[in-house]
């Protein structure tokens, strides 16, 4: 295998015949098909290149023999839908002359030697044939995107790789053996374009055009961009059915069907093998005639000849590796061996949230034993399924196709190997003792490996490195371990320290500083997966619940209203809780809303942002009640007596809560009852001399007259006159009414309780109540 | 791989329903590791992402499809999303937030325009009257039961074809029954009426019929439960765990069971307890999940695969699903559990066919052991069309089984009896956490008889014991095609033989 190899020859010519459109003028013409990893750091000699020209230009499909290599098998473009993601004059133009229109384009002329008349009705029936299998043709839609958000799409996340980049001042790099995109425009329009970008496998299923996972909306930004704020060129379109049978005649004729198979096709037919070609003749001769052309170049020619007339035979797996690499061009980002990375035109696209952590949280990771690096279900899903565990990279390892790569995982689990590591399992009593030194190291107490990894989840206070705790799901141990033996060896220039260089670890007093140990107890920690208990350094990140601009409701369990808690808050401050277990305002506080525990297990408790006025939680509302007895109070269960001893607590006094609506602002109106008397309760926020105020009112619907004793607050409570009491922190403003201003039977003197006595008529009654906050 | 008997030494012991435990701060917990299966299940059934949008965090607990073909979450954090375009091939679904701010959902259920959420508080009515698209009205259908204390989880059913609904309900803190039936299950009625049924749960990981209807439940191992298992949730049971008998008084249609006695087994125990209700079917600790959580019965009309009418579960520690088969023999329910996928991304709350009969699979990993790397996810398990080579069901006979496969077995060692191999284990029945497996035996196959079209077998064994989970290794099986079984297990759990 030769070392580094760039191919000058496959640059293509700058000087040419120009086609009479403007767009077409800019393109350099006769340019030799292109396969973008041919033009990179790859390994291969000139037979190697001509194996990887016979996949990429699907020489199998009319010259099948029985060495095709894994990674030639391709599927050409889709054609059922060719006429609902292409203009049709686009179609038309590059059938006529697909070199010309499509620089570099892998398509062969299948032509050539025809002349321009011949060339133009063959191209015109194709293409009404073609538009027909859609059923209808391309209609221009607007899909409209953000162009500059494309152009940052297009030039982060690895579009470069393979196609030119653009400049600052707007022209384009002259960059070799890249994918000139300068077509797009006249081919798609802005909706198919999107389509195709946000699902390429779907219309060119071999995967040559990786899929970028790219959202819908990233999709229409990176078609915007691409489209270079052109109008979408499509005109109408009518099929012609005498065309479309001409066309399919055509078809058959050039054998089309060799490459775009079409259901109700016959199948193609089939040439000489390859190994009976003349490579002089036909496809590869100089001036093809009666034959597809491929506009290939002598240096082209050569080396398909070579590969040709060398002993055909199945490669070896790691040629195979070789060979598919460059055919899928992964050698644009990832070096492997003494072959493949980043190309100085490529390099300064690539970056990086976590510049802290150098080259390594830019460049894609080596491929150098990535098959005993890896676990295979890892590969897997970072190969086919999009997973990724750098979220920091903002280049995207994009997806090829599991039916196309396929075969690489276990190819490269065959190929690549590192020294077995004994990897000692802990008995079930020093289990515990070991991971807990594991987890001692990676916290800041330890070797602080926090301070530049997240674990979990959750972000380290200093760099935003790989998630630890991803390391036993991709690693093989045997690869982790002498990874961390020395780290540089197998990611030269990684930021990261080598603690196990000896036999003595960084730390003697963990493990007695045993280097072997203190290794296999950090595996033996990640091996909890996200049960891992988290190391010292890293901190369960709070949830703040914000208001914004309309009012919020909230459920959960809270200190200051139960486990049937509802928190409430209004835009501009003042917020209230209710407990939905007794029917009663619980709480009222200024300021932020509520933190809510949604780390770790936590079930979503909600605690008031600042301190809030408490109010008792006992039922509000009694049918019955004996003024002179004590009014009856929630249950309280202790650590001593936990079981509630009353269960029925509220139920029994008449008490159901029956649920809460929103008006149009989302303010919430509880409803509940209280014996068969309704109950609907709603508060707003309000304003007096400064004080923050909550408006209740209360809406009772009673269906004989009767009376409701109704406990508006209790503790230090003292009358200012008939409609107003006051507490330490509250002034409250009631109706006029009966009122009772009593000393809880049993409670410090100190302690009032306000009860209202409401004698309510049958049908409808309104009640409402100032809640002003004094502080 | 059996992890039994571990003491609390330090720390809090946590636990979430359909989960076992771990202690906070410096130790952890085994999550188990992979079957090995991924790489090949990937062929017949392959994962798919669905995208949530950036910012949202999206915990499924439950799911329910709309007549519109959405689908509803309901998430941890109390939200429930609307989801449409799930099926596309490609999919980037659509997310609307229809009601926020309720009490971590682990029941959705749907009917004539309104959602019934059950929430840690509460049964709930919701629905959206002006029709923006946002719900505007929570109606308490149901809080007749106790919520006071930590672990008291609350999981919702869909409607059974009466109209009611049934809430499942886990322990206070996981051990005890400290507020009003927790460690029961209520039915709640089309008119609001809640109804105790049956008491003993512990730590329920969701509800609903099996594939014949019944209702059952998943339990999780635990106290008087050495593994998760399937439960037929009899009206009037006892479903193991006797710490909820204190509430009783509050069920007066009742009777309380006598107090089932620790260190026996639940064969001999249920002949003197006569509300207890043996497990239906054991998930074996480890070997098939650790904290199995909601299922759905496969009735997908074979969009699905070849599992039609089965159940199919998840497991959260294991971030996999698993199939799972139930029959009555004589008066009892009894079944089967098959690994099914593992490979999944978070840990797996719940499950719900879509419209198109792909899988959708959603969870967290937040605050337990999970074994996927994800925070949250949802993903979609599809069918590729392959026919995978699969024990499809194993059904008891009078002196042996009779096992189903997915494709034809060949002949030679579909005929072997040498080729089934059978042992079996149960637990001990105890109030102490999880336990071993006891009592082994290894039953001899005795003929086994394969089916002119090859896709069933029959063997006789020299011995079927009620009581015990008989395990099958049925990796010497090969099929016409020469596969491997793609999953060579199965375990079958044995209440029950039917005469001869």
């Amino acid at each position: 295998m030769s070392s580094f190899c760039t191919l000058p020859y496959l640059r293509f010519g700058l000087i040419g015949i120009f086609l009479s459109s403007t767009i077409l003028s800019i393109f350099p013409i006769h340019a030799t098909p292109l396969i973008p990893g041919l033009g990179g750091k790859h390994p291969l000699d000139e037979r190697g290149i001509g194996e990887v020209l016979l996949g990429e230009l699907r020489c199998g499909a009319c010259h099948a023999d029985e060495y095709s290599q894994d990674f030639h098998r391709q599927g050409a473009p889709d054609l059922i839908s060719v006429g609902q993601r292409l203009s049709p004059e686009y179609l038309r133009r590059f059938l006529a002359d697909p070199v010309r229109v499509q620089p570099g384009v892998k398509m062969p002329d299948l032509l050539a030697g025809q002349s321009t008349m011949k060339r133009s009705e063959v191209a015109d029936a194709l293409t009404h044939f073609l538009v027909s299998l859609s059923g209808s043709p391309i209609v221009a839609k607007p899909n409209p995107g953000n162009a500059r958000a494309g152009r940052i799409l297009f030039h982060d996340i690895g579009c470069v790789a393979c196609h030119s980049a653009q400049l600052g001042n707007g022209s384009k790099e002259v960059a070799d053996g890249l994918l000139p995109l300068a077509h797009v425009p006249i081919k798609y329009d802005h909706h198919s374009l999107s389509g195709f970008l946000f699902n390429p496998h779907q219309a060119r299923p071999s995967g040559r055009m990786p899929d970028f996972y790219l959202s819908g909306d990233e999709s229409r930004d990176l078609a915007e961009y691409l489209m270079g704020g052109k109008s979408p060129s499509v005109k109408p379109f009518k099929v012609s059915a005498e065309l479309v049978d001409k066309g399919r005649a055509y078809f058959r004729e050039f054998n089309c069907v060799a490459c775009h198979s079409l259901d109700r096709e016959p199948p193609a037919r089939q040439s000489l093998p390859l190994t009976k070609l003349n490579p002089s003749r036909g496809c590869l001769s100089t001036k093809p005639k009666d034959a597809p052309d491929y506009n290939l170049s002598d240096i082209q020619r050569k080396a398909i000849a070579r590969a040709l007339t060398s002993s055909r035979s199945r490669l070896s797996a790691g040629d195979a590796i070789a060979h598919s690499l460059t055919a899928f061009n992964c050698i644009a980002c990832h070096a492997r061996d003494d072959y493949g990375g980043p190309s100085k035109e490529f390099l300064p696209h690539l970056k990086t949230s976590e510049q802290g952590l150098g080259n390594q949280a830019k460049i894609p990771p080596g491929l150098t034993l990535a098959g005993a690096k890896l676990k295979p279900g890892w590969m897997h899903k970072v190969l086919f399924d999009g997973e990724s565990a750098r979220p920091y990279m903002h280049t995207r390892m994009p997806g090829f196709g599991e039916a196309n790569l396929g075969f690489l995982p276990a190819l490269l689990a065959g190929v690549d190997k590192v020294e077995i590591a004994e990897f000692p399992e802990p008995g079930r009593k020093e289990r515990g003792s070991i991971r807990s030194a594991g987890h001692k190291l990676i916290g800041d107490k330890g070797l602080n490996c926090i301070t530049c990894h997240n674990f979990n989840g959750k972000e380290s206070p200093g760099f935003k490195g790989m998630d630890l705790l991803t390391s036993y799901d991709r690693l093989q141990p045997a690869w982790y371990y002498h990874f961390m033996r020395n780290p540089a060896k197998y990611r030269p220039g990684i930021v990261m320290p080598n603690y196990w260089a000896g036999s003595k670890g960084a730390r003697g007093d963990i493990l007695g500083g045993d280097t072997d140990a203190q290794v296999w107890a950090i595996w033996h920690y990640f091996s909890y997966g996200q049960g891992a208990p988290t190391p010292s350094g890293i901190h369960n990140p709070g949830s703040n619940i914000e208001v914004g601009g309309v009012v919020r409701t909230y459920r959960g369990r809270s200190r200051i209203a139960g486990y049937r808690g509802i928190a409430v808050g209004f835009p501009g401050g003042l917020n209230y809780a209710f407990d939905a277990a007794t029917g009663t305002l619980s709480g009222i506080w200024r300021g932020d809303f509520v933190s809510v525990g949604w780390g770790g297990q936590g079930a979503g408790s909600f605690n008031p942002r600042s301190r809030s006025i408490n109010l008792p939680r006992d039922v509000s509302f009694l049918q019955r009640f004996d003024e002179k007895e004590k009014w009856p109070l929630l249950p309280v269960m202790t650590k001593e007596n936990p079981v509630n001893p009353d269960p029925l607590y509220p139920r029994n006094l008449g008490y159901r809560f029956l649920g809460y609506a929103f008006d149009d602002a989302f303010v919430p109106t509880f409803s509940y009852r209280c014996g068969d008397v309704g109950i609907e309760d709603v508060s707003v926020a309000g304003e007096k001399d400064g004080h923050a105020l909550l408006k209740r009112t209360l809406k009772f619907v009673a269906p004989a007259a009767q009376t409701l004793h109704f406990r508006v607050i209790a503790g230090k409570v003292e009358a200012v006159s008939d409609t107003h009491y006051k507490t330490p922190d509250l002034k409250l403003k009631l109706p006029v009414t009966t009122t009772i201003l009593r000393r809880p039977l049993g409670a410090d003197p100190a302690l009032r309780e306000l009860i209202l006595k409401l004698d309510l008529p049958k049908g409808e009654t309104r009640l409402l109540i100032d809640y002003e906050l004094l502080r | 791989m059996n992890c039994f008997a571990r003491t609390v030494k330090s720390g809090i012991a946590l636990l979430l329903p359909g989960l076992a435990w771990f202690m906070v701060n410096t130790s952890g917990e085994e999550v188990g590791d992979w079957w090995g299966t991924a790489e090949r299940e990937r062929a017949y059934y392959r994962l798919v992402n669905l995208p949530i949008p950036q910012g949202l965090i999206v915990e499924a607990g439950a799911f329910v499809t709309l007549p519109d073909n959405r689908i509803a979450v309901g998430t941890r954090r109390g939200d429930i999303y609307l989801l449409g375009q799930v099926d596309e091939a490609k999919p980037t679904p659509s997310f609307e937030l229809f009601a926020t701010g309720l009490d971590e959902i682990f029941g959705l259920a749907y009917r004539d325009g309104a959602f019934y959420v059950t929430q840690s508080c509460e049964l709930t009515r919701v629905t959206d009257r002006s029709g923006d698209g946002r719900a505007d009205k929570f109606e308490t259908i149901s809080d007749t039961w106790g919520y006071a204390n930590y672990h008291e989880y609350a999981f919702g059913s869909k409607f059974d074809p009466d109209g009611n609904l049934y809430v499942a309900l886990g322990l206070s803190s996981s051990y005890h029954s400290r507020a009003l039936f927790r460690g029961w299950a209520m039915k709640v009625t089309p008119e609001g009426r809640t109804i105790p049924i049956a008491s003993g749960l512990r730590s329920p990981g969701g509800i609903g019929p099996n594939e014949h209807g019944a209702l059952f439940y998943i339990e999780s191992q635990g106290p008087w439960n050495s593994s998760c298992s399937l439960k037929f949730l009899k009206p009037g049971g006892f479903m193991g765990h006797p710490v909820s008998f204190n509430w009783y008084n509050y069920a007066p249609h009742l009777k309380e069971p006598a107090k089932p006695e620790s260190g026996t087994r639940i064969v001999s125990e249920k002949e003197k307890v006569k509300e207890l209700v043996p497990y239906a079917v054991v998930f074996p600790y480890i070997r098939m999940g650790r904290s199995i959580t909601g299922y759905v019965v496969n009735r997908t009309a074979g969009k699905f695969g070849p599992f039609e009418n089965q159940i199919f579960i998840g497991d959260y520690t294991q971030s996999l699903i698993m199939r799972a088969t139930t029959e009555l023999v004589n008066g009892v329910w009894q079944g089967a559990c098959y690994p099914f996928r593992e490979g999944l991304s978070t840990g797996i709350l719940n499950v719900q066919f879509t419209p198109e009969g792909n899988l959708l699979c959603g969870g967290t990993n937040r605050g337990w052991p999970v074994r996927g790397i994800k925070p949250f996810a949802l993903e979609r398990l599809d069918w590729t069309g392959r026919m995978p080579f699969e024990i499809k069901r194993v059904s008891i006979i009078p002196n042996g089984f009779k096992i189903n496969f997915t494709k034809p077995v060949d002949a030679t060692t579909g005929n072997d009896p040498n080729n089934y191999r059978v042992s079996t284990f149960t637990h001990i029945y105890h109030s102490g956490y999880g336990g071993p497996e006891v009592d082994k035996s290894i039953p001899n196959v005795l003929v086994a008889k394969l089916s002119a079209d090859g896709l069933h077998a029959t063997i006789r064994l020299d011995q079927l014991t009620k009581g015990h989970v008989h395990e099958f290794d049925l990796g010497a099986l090969r099929s016409r095609e020469r596969d491997e079984l793609l999953h060579r297990n199965a375990y079958y759990t044995v209440n029950e033989i039917p005469e001869g």
